[in-house]
């Protein structure tokens, strides 16, 4: 097996000593447990789907008397989850859409054209980064009322256009792009627009790509704005569903932790797909997401 | 000539500036309708008597001193400082356990960046939910069925008012410290490890190293994440509302959660939610005016 190279605190010259080896296996073993308490919650609630009511409210058992999918597919088709999982797939497809352009070429202006008086929404945007979305969610719902735009995905997909921190990361990425080739498409003629679509974004798929998986998992999970935009009409997404269910009490418990499966599957997979790049950004840039 | 050309030069950038800020409209449209008008909007509709999505009188500080008065506010106000004593008290330094832990691992780290990620992706409600089953009173919740197997007897845990705010900071401890983790690791790469080499074969003990290099290297980080960890379970809502409505007697009950109440939880009455909004934004620009206050002295030190 090849030999990795230590990168902490621990040399290898430490490792002559009891002392730190015993230290060493403490911290391995302190990484597992950690390992354990991240994924049991996770294995436990796909166990508990597979129980029905009364097993569920009685058994002390984690294990399920058996894995029959039975119970899975009768919830997804009682409940009617598909429709709320294509309501969800359109919501989500929408809000990376306005995620990337709006932030997209609000960030381009403020990193690369700094037309004059660029810098006041500059400030204006690093400071709305302190300010939680939550905080003024009552003025944003009326605003949405006035216009008429509730019950439709509308104001939830541009929501994402609006969102200080992807503009921020934005920024970042093209503040380090070289700025020569930039000067260069400009002297050859290039519109400002032009430079955005033919020289920074084939530049910037990375940053394009954590952007986007960072508003899918957002667009996905969110159900605050959306439950006041879509309560009681056709167009609710899983995670307003799930809302409604937890605040209402109107699923049994057994049928709500299959829910909670449900919701919970799309973010899994997305994890699994870009859990590399996701680890390493955070790793290396230091966002989270 | 030289007079003209500098003018043509002038138009020409004037609309070279015309244009970037064409294209930066859509953007600043759209910051502006979901995030800057809200904000203002709060602080006038916190003055004002409201019916439905009208503003219907001006009635100065009204609002407030109503909001105020009421046994709930306090009891609001005192929880919403105890989610963020305990926060700081469980929340803040585990991260940086892990992320030193991690960071000493060679083989298997990529597996432990990953389960200590995971949780971060889940949904936030479904996190709540799953963990609701957890903390159940029942002999079936999972918590109880553990504890069973070490002889321990059932336990209720949710309908403890002195137990419901820790394990709601637990919860979203579980959820949001793996990541924090890869953060303050990004922070502790940034030292050469042939610093600890050169620390060792000068005689530095493990512990030595940790003190005076590793620490010292997320100082500042630490600093930053400390403010925006209490900006952000200053506004804990959904988690209490989800797991205990704000129960046992509002002994769970947040300053947002209130507002939420206002203006969603039946009498509609959005001027004293606006009113509550701007209590919690004052108390956390507050919060951020003493943090960069003692930020800044504290870099004058340096």
């Amino acid at each position: 097996m090849r030999k990795l190279p230590r990168t902490g605190v621990i040399r290898d010259y430490d490792m002559s000593s009891r002392s730190v080896r015993i230290g060493y296996g403490i911290i391995y073993a302190l990484c597992l447990v950690m390992v354990v308490f991240a994924v049991f919650p996770l294995i436990w609630v796909v166990f508990a789907g597979f129980k029905d009511l009364k097993e569920f409210m009685s058994s002390t058992s984690i294990l399920p008397r058996s894995f029959d999918l039975g119970p899975f597919l009768k919830t997804w088709s009682q409940l009617g989850i598909a429709k709320n999982y294509l309501n969800s797939l359109i919501s989500v497809t929408g809000s990376v859409v306005c995620a990337l352009i709006f932030n997209g070429l609000l960030g381009y202006g403020l990193a690369i054209l700094k037309p004059k008086g660029y810098g006041v929404v500059k400030k204006l945007v690093m400071l709305s980064l302190l300010v939680p979305a939550t905080i003024s969610i009552v003025p944003l719902f009326m605003n949405i009322q006035r216009l008429k735009m509730g019950n439709s995905f509308l104001p939830l997909w541009l929501s994402y256009g609006a969102n200080a921190m992807y503009v921020v990361l934005f920024i970042q990425f093209f503040e380090s792009l070289p700025q020569s080739m930039i000067e260069a498409s400009r002297i050859d003629g290039c519109t400002p627009l032009q430079t955005f679509f033919y020289i920074v974004l084939p530049l910037s798929k990375p940053i394009c790509a954590v952007v986007a998986i960072f508003a899918i998992n957002a667009a996905w999970s969110d159900f605050l704005l959306p439950y006041l935009v879509l309560r009681g009409g056709p167009l609710q997404t899983v995670m307003v569903r799930l809302f409604v269910f937890s605040t209402e009490q109107t699923v049994n418990a057994d049928t709500m932790m299959r829910s909670v499966v449900f919701s919970m599957i799309p973010p899994i997979i997305l994890f699994a797909l870009f859990q590399k790049q996701l680890t390493e950004n955070a790793v290396s840039t230091g966002i989270k997401g | 000539m030289k007079k003209r050309s500098h003018s043509l030069a002038a138009g020409a950038r004037r609309s070279e500036s015309f244009k970037s800020w064409l294209i930066m409209l859509p953007g600043l449209i759209l910051m502006t309708f979901f995030v800057w008008e809200p904000l203002l909007e709060s602080v006038r509709m916190s003055l004002y008597k409201t019916e439905n999505i009208e503003l219907v009188k001006f009635i100065g500080l009204k609002n407030f001193i109503s909001v105020m008065g009421k046994a709930n506010f306090t009891q609001a106000l005192v929880n919403t400082f105890a989610y963020t004593f305990w926060s700081l008290l469980i929340g803040f330094v585990l991260p940086i356990a892990l992320a030193m832990l991690i960071g000493e691992t060679v083989r298997g780290k990529g597996l432990f960046r990953t389960a200590a990620y995971l949780p971060n992706m889940l949904p936030g409600l479904a996190v709540i939910i799953l963990w609701s089953a957890f903390f159940s009173g029942e002999k079936s919740g999972v918590l109880n069925i553990l504890l069973g197997k070490l002889g321990i007897p059932t336990q209720t845990y949710l309908t403890r008012s002195n137990l419901v705010i820790p394990i709601i900071i637990s919860i979203a401890t579980w959820k949001g410290a793996g990541a924090t983790a890869l953060i303050y690791m990004a922070a502790m790469a940034s030292v050469n490890p042939e610093l600890y080499e050169a620390a060792a074969i000068d005689g530095a003990s493990v512990w030595q190293r940790v003190i005076h290099i590793l620490l010292p290297s997320i100082k500042k980080l630490a600093g930053t994440l400390l403010i925006l960890q209490i900006i952000s379970v200053f506004q804990i809502m959904y988690e209490p509302m989800v797991l205990t409505k704000g129960g046992p007697d509002n002994a769970s009950l947040s300053l947002m959660q209130l507002m939420w109440q206002y203006a969603f939880g039946g009498s509609m009455d959005y001027g004293k939610a606006s009113a509550v909004a701007v209590i919690v934004t004052v108390i956390l620009l507050g919060m951020t005016a003493v943090y960069s206050y003692f930020n800044n002295k504290e870099s004058d030190w340096d």
